[in-house]
């Protein structure tokens, strides 16, 4: 039994489908491929199958890291091969490697995110007031996590912080903290500075372009 | 490509995957190649509908015509329709995200009258005239399917045709007639007219219906060379009739997700208040072999982990252990479980269940409907006491622990003996538990009785008696409630107004279309949902339109009446119903159809042949 990482792109509609339904699209997809499979033990038997960055929903996501578990021969290749024969639309298998890396050393995420305003205008003054809010260094949020909702610094978990906006569009990109240590959806990130501009919610895309070390490298 | 402003409202709504599409195998073609743009309504959910096999089957069985395309439409969440009618955006096909009102046949498949209201709900929300007559063109038809439309007359003022029996040869022709009167550009009476003297095509514009002072109906007269009596179709032979090598496979959990194919058709037991034990006979059977391949191949296109076998009643299948057999040879080594809703487990072999179970194990449900064996008899429910006392204890033995009863409360001649027996027997259930002396140590046993009550359906033997009353349900309740003692039984109940409403459109007739109309206008939808369904509305709504509800439930029919689907021929003579409703008065069983044949009349309409009996009946 030997661990593989999947690195696959979720984009389109695909981005609607939950992280927990992701894993039952994926549980059926490398049956349909027929992998040599390594199953879960007990009851009931599962296709061995680990997430390490659940994406939210309505995000896209570039290169999302899956490990899952094989008995048997079969090359990187032919994971790949058979896995996108069989995936639905949206779906797709970019890599397969060995896994080089632990969860434990993802740290944070880049972001490319576009929010659409009706004009230009709205448009400069969401670039403005983002960017003062990010270098003022103080961004407070009610944030859910585990132990409950508390207020915290959104600023605390933002390492890198662009905005520009190009006609009706502000562009974003962005660095932020990801993983099971410290976390913050982008969504969060943007109602913030849509509530310092006075904004209703906003049409926007959001795209997760790579996953990061502690020390900025590309995670593995 | 989706659209857009539909993208827009997805994030603002619960479980956007049920309105996105885009699931594997769902089938996409070019609109400009194909003639005909079917739009395959389901009255309820995504994660229903997304369940239910008829509909799997016709959507493939239209999409494998190159002619035509089939999407899939539900019906949206609350939450999902109010963002639609505040951006303007029409119902649409999953597939393509196009209006519905755009395709030439928009086609409903009515399994549960409690959908009415949904149905005028999606008619609404695409942009379509919920009446036929104000659809003055051709396309889009809207059109019915389902076991409801043995008795569709609450909604024929909605529908333009309706199909009867099994869909998978009438439709085609349906659609085929279309097409033709679409390119030579007929009125919608020139088609109707035609379609019409397809077999198994009801128009319901071409029928009057006279009514007595007393509101029963006086006669049903057909029109425009319609028929007289409207026969269901009947696929005869199962082995070579269309079936779906794949399903869509969907993203978001559905109620049940997994590969299913049906075994046989029709049933040979004749439970006298089960309309389904009727409505599809004869019985026919497929072979173990045709249907071993159908599953491998859904399971092979699917990637789904469990393989469900459907029928009425799974151990009546002659072809069950050689099926089993064969198939888990390669269920069990690539972990597939192999599931047998319907299963009576008297006369089932135990290796073979002990096979079943190798994979995952399953739960384990009886069904005896009544609480004595006397009413057993009367609603023929040959299953005894002891057999399930057998069985639960063969079970417990070999390490279960749970076990679910079914059973109905207002069934004809019920006493209060009879309402204590449901819970005898529960009680029962839970001491055979504890006189196993191989029961595994701290571990309790949980009994789950579930009790529907009785709603009179047409095409049965019960189709002439009186329903109880909502107060008369409650109260049964609480008497049954009463006589459970033990903690290890837990008592789930059905919501006695929904079996009224049920029961009241089950049998109803044309009358209530205005009802209908009115309680929807009053915002009267998914009403089989208990937390939605607007009862006071409901009522209100019966009085404004001036009719009593109680005339269709809770009335005692005479033989001699006319009934509102007498015009339907579901091949089961009336006098066979009569016939079996005088048995159950007189506590008489009628054996299986495989032990004696009862001489119900289907036979007649699949050539003489009955599956079960062998050939030439007539």
């Amino acid at each position: 039994m030997k661990s593989v990482r999947i690195w696959f792109k979720k984009a389109g509609l695909a981005v609607y489908i939950s992280h927990l339904d992701m894993n039952r699209c994926f549980s059926r997809a490398v049956i349909r491929a027929r992998l040599p499979l390594w199953y879960t033990e007990g009851f009931n038997p599962k296709p061995y199958l680990n997430f390490l960055a659940p994406l939210p929903l309505g995000q896209v996501g570039l290169l999302e890291p899956l490990d899952i578990r094989i008995v048997g021969e079969i090359t990187f290749e032919e994971i790949k091969e058979k896995l996108n024969a069989v995936m639905p639309q949206g779906i797709e298998i970019v890599n397969v490697t060995e896994p080089v890396m632990k969860t434990a050393e993802i740290s944070a995420a880049s972001y490319k995110i576009a929010v659409d305003f009706s004009d230009a205008s709205l448009a400069q003054k969401f670039a403005e007031v983002s960017s003062a809010a990010v270098a003022g260094g103080e961004i407070l949020a009610e944030k859910r996590s585990k132990r409950g909702i508390k207020t915290v610094n959104l600023c605390e978990f933002i390492k890198s912080f662009e905005v520009k906006s190009e006609g009706d569009t502000a562009e974003i990109n962005t660095v932020l903290a990801c993983g099971s240590e410290k976390n913050l959806n982008p969504d969060l990130l943007l109602q913030s500075f849509y509530t310092l501009c006075g904004f209703e919610e906003e049409t926007r895309s959001i795209a997760r372009t790579s996953l990061l070390t502690a020390d900025a490298k590309v995670f593995q | 490509m989706f659209p857009k402003e539909i993208e827009k409202i997805l994030l603002k709504v619960q479980k956007p995957g049920r309105y996105t599409g885009g699931e594997l195998n769902s089938v996409i073609k070019d609109k400009e190649k194909v003639d005909l743009r079917v739009a395959f309504c389901f009255p309820d959910t995504y994660e229903i509908g997304m369940s239910h096999l008829g509909m799997k089957i016709l959507y493939s069985l239209i999409n494998a015509r190159e002619d035509a395309w089939c999407e899939r439409v539900f019906a949206p969440w609350i939450d999902m329709e109010e963002q639609m009618r505040s951006k303007g955006i029409p119902l649409y096909g999953l597939e393509s995200g196009e209006p519905v009102k755009d395709a030439d046949v928009i086609a409903f498949t009515l399994m549960y009258e409690m959908g009415y209201t949904n149905v005028l709900n999606m008619l609404d929300l695409a942009g379509v005239a919920l009446r036929s007559e104000d659809r003055p063109s051709l396309t889009p038809l809207v059109i019915a399917g389902g076991a409801c439309v043995c008795n569709f007359e609450p909604m024929a003022d909605f529908v333009d045709l309706t199909l009867l029996g099994d869909g998978e040869e009438v439709l085609n022709e349906v659609l085929d007639l279309i097409k033709i009167h679409k390119q030579k550009g007929s009125s919608k009476q020139e088609f109707l007219r035609q379609a019409a003297k397809i077999k198994g095509v009801y128009v319901p514009s071409l029928y009057d219906v006279d009514y007595n002072e007393d509101f029963t109906v006086k006669s049903i007269n057909a029109r425009d060379g319609a028929p007289e009596k409207v026969t269901k179709r009947v696929v005869r032979d199962l082995d070579t009739m269309f079936a779906p090598s794949s399903f869509v496979v969907p993203f978001i959990d559905v109620v049940h997700d997994r590969t299913t194919v049906e075994i046989f058709r029709g049933c040979i037991r004749g439970c006298r208040f089960c309309q389904a034990g009727f409505l599809y006979r004869p019985l026919r059977e497929k072979s173990p072999k045709v249907v071993e391949d159908q599953c491998r191949a859904i399971y092979e296109s699917t990637g789904y982990d469990e393989i469900s076998l459907c029928s009425l009643s799974t151990s009546d299948y002659k072809g069950l252990p050689e099926l089993l057999n064969s198939m888990l040879d390669w269920t069990i080594p690539e972990k597939v479980n192999v599931a047998l809703p319907s299963l009576r487990v008297d006369n089932f072999p135990q290796d073979l269940m002990e096979k079943i179970n190798a994979v995952r194990k399953s739960g384990l449900t009886f069904a005896p409907e009544a609480g004595t064996q006397r009413l057993r008899d009367v609603i023929n429910k040959n299953i005894t006491e002891e057999e399930v006392l057998t069985t639960v204890a063969r079970a417990f033995s070999g390490g279960w622990n749970a076990v679910k009863l079914y059973f109905m409360i207002g069934l004809p001649t019920e006493t209060e003996e009879d309402i204590k027996g449901i819970a005898d027997l529960a009680q029962a259930v839970v001491d055979e538990f504890y006189k196993n002396p191989d029961k595994p140590k701290g571990k309790s046993v949980n009994v789950s009785v579930s009790v529907a009550s009785l709603v009179p359906k047409p095409f049965t033997p019960f189709q002439w008696e009186p329903q109880i009353t909502p107060d008369e349900i409650v109260s049964r309740q609480e008497l049954l409630m009463s006589f459970v003692r033990s903690r290890k039984i837990s008592v789930s109940k059905h919501v006695p107004k929904t079996s009224f409403l049920e029961g009241v459109f089950a049998r109803g007739d044309r009358r209530l279309g205005s009802v209908i109309e009115t309680a929807w206008k009053n915002g009267c939808k998914f009403d089989g949902w208990d937390d939605q369904m607007k009862f006071e509305t409901w009522m209100e709504s019966f009085e404004s339109c001036g009719i009593d509800p109680f005339f269709y439930t809770a009335r005692k029919r005479d033989f001699s009446e006319v009934l509102p689907w007498d015009h339907m021929d579901y091949g089961i003579s009336k006098q066979f119903l009569m016939r079996e409703n005088e048995k159950a008065y007189a506590e008489q069983t009628t054996p299986s159809c495989r032990e004696q044949c009862a001489g119900c009349g289907a036979a007649k309409i699949n050539g003489g042949e009955c599956g079960e009996i062998g050939k030439n009946l007539v």
